[in-house]
């Protein structure tokens, strides 16, 4: 999976016009934030920021995302209904992760990319995250042993 | 027009694999961390390797790349470990990286449909005034 995704995201940008920006082949959060502005954009007529990569038609990797996840759950048949968790709660994550993200300049995706394209801005984003996911784990597991 | 039919295609492509095999770039470091299973690290590991090898095979050496916004470096190095620790940690507390929001959302966990509502309206919420308000308070 890893190998396939590296490959796919860098193909993306070079070979299917999927730039500029740079490193910009598979990315949650800005093809989400492109999407999203975009049709606003289109129909409430407003300028809201989009990458130039999709300034005339959006990027839809979320969309074929879902997609292609909703394809292997049906054919494995691991798609049922459920709710693990506070759908209020994970709302609110969403939203903080987005704008965490859009301030970093990409999703966990994306800075690893750019990290592996040799963009120090990528790098310290990268490591600013996996500091990010050790703090985090250490709470979580803090938490379940009080 | 090429871009949009392209993404949607490696989107398929990377949902599917995906949702086979777990993908998450967060859940790697939490369970190394957590239950020193590196399952989920390899793939986050086999991801970077890949893409590293790759940007110069297709003539893609990227030096100083995009910014959120032109701001000055200081400021925009400060501005990157800030949203980069906050994409980490609310993931891990979040339970999975946007990509595996996505994957859950489609297999019909409502959690994380929910957390796709929040984080497409987040986008909104960025530009329309956090970005604006960030612009007016730095220099």
């Amino acid at each position: 999976m890893g190998i396939v995704a590296g490959v796919l995201a860098v193909a993306a940008g070079a070979f299917f016009e999927v730039r500029p920006p740079e490193a910009y082949g598979v990315c949650m959060a800005c093809h989400g934030r492109d999407l999203v502005n975009w049709t606003i954009n289109r129909f409430a007529h407003t300028h809201l920021t989009v990458a130039p990569a999709s300034l005339v038609y959006p990027v839809l990797t979320t969309i074929g995302v879902l997609l292609g996840a909703l394809l292997g759950a049906k054919t494995s048949g691991e798609f049922r209904w459920r709710s693990p968790d506070n759908s209020f709660k994970t709302f609110f994550y969403g939203i903080l992760v987005m704008n965490s993200a859009l301030l970093a300049g990409g999703c966990s995706i994306r800075l690893l990319l750019r990290a592996a394209a040799g963009e120090a801005l990528g790098m310290i984003g990268f490591a600013g995250m996996v500091a990010g996911v050790i703090l985090g784990t250490l709470w979580l597991r803090w938490r379940a042993a009080r | 027009m090429i871009a949009a039919v392209a993404t949607l295609v490696i989107g398929v492509i990377v949902g599917y694999l995906g949702q086979r095999s777990r993908m998450c770039f967060v859940g790697g470091i939490r369970d190394f961390i957590l239950v020193r299973d590196a399952y989920l690290l390899k793939g986050l590991i086999a991801f970077g390797i890949t893409a590293w090898l790759s940007f110069p095979l297709a003539g893609l050496g990227v030096s100083r790349g995009p910014l959120p916004f032109a701001l000055s470096d200081a400021i925009t190095v400060v501005l990157t470990i800030i949203g980069g620790f906050g994409v980490g940690y609310v993931s891990t507390l979040a339970n999975g990286c946007p990509l595996r929001q996505h994957v859950l959302a489609a297999q019909g966990t409502t959690s994380s449909i929910a957390y796709l509502a929040g984080f497409l309206i987040g986008a909104v919420i960025f530009h329309a005034w956090i970005a604006p308000l960030l612009f007016r308070m730095l220099p």
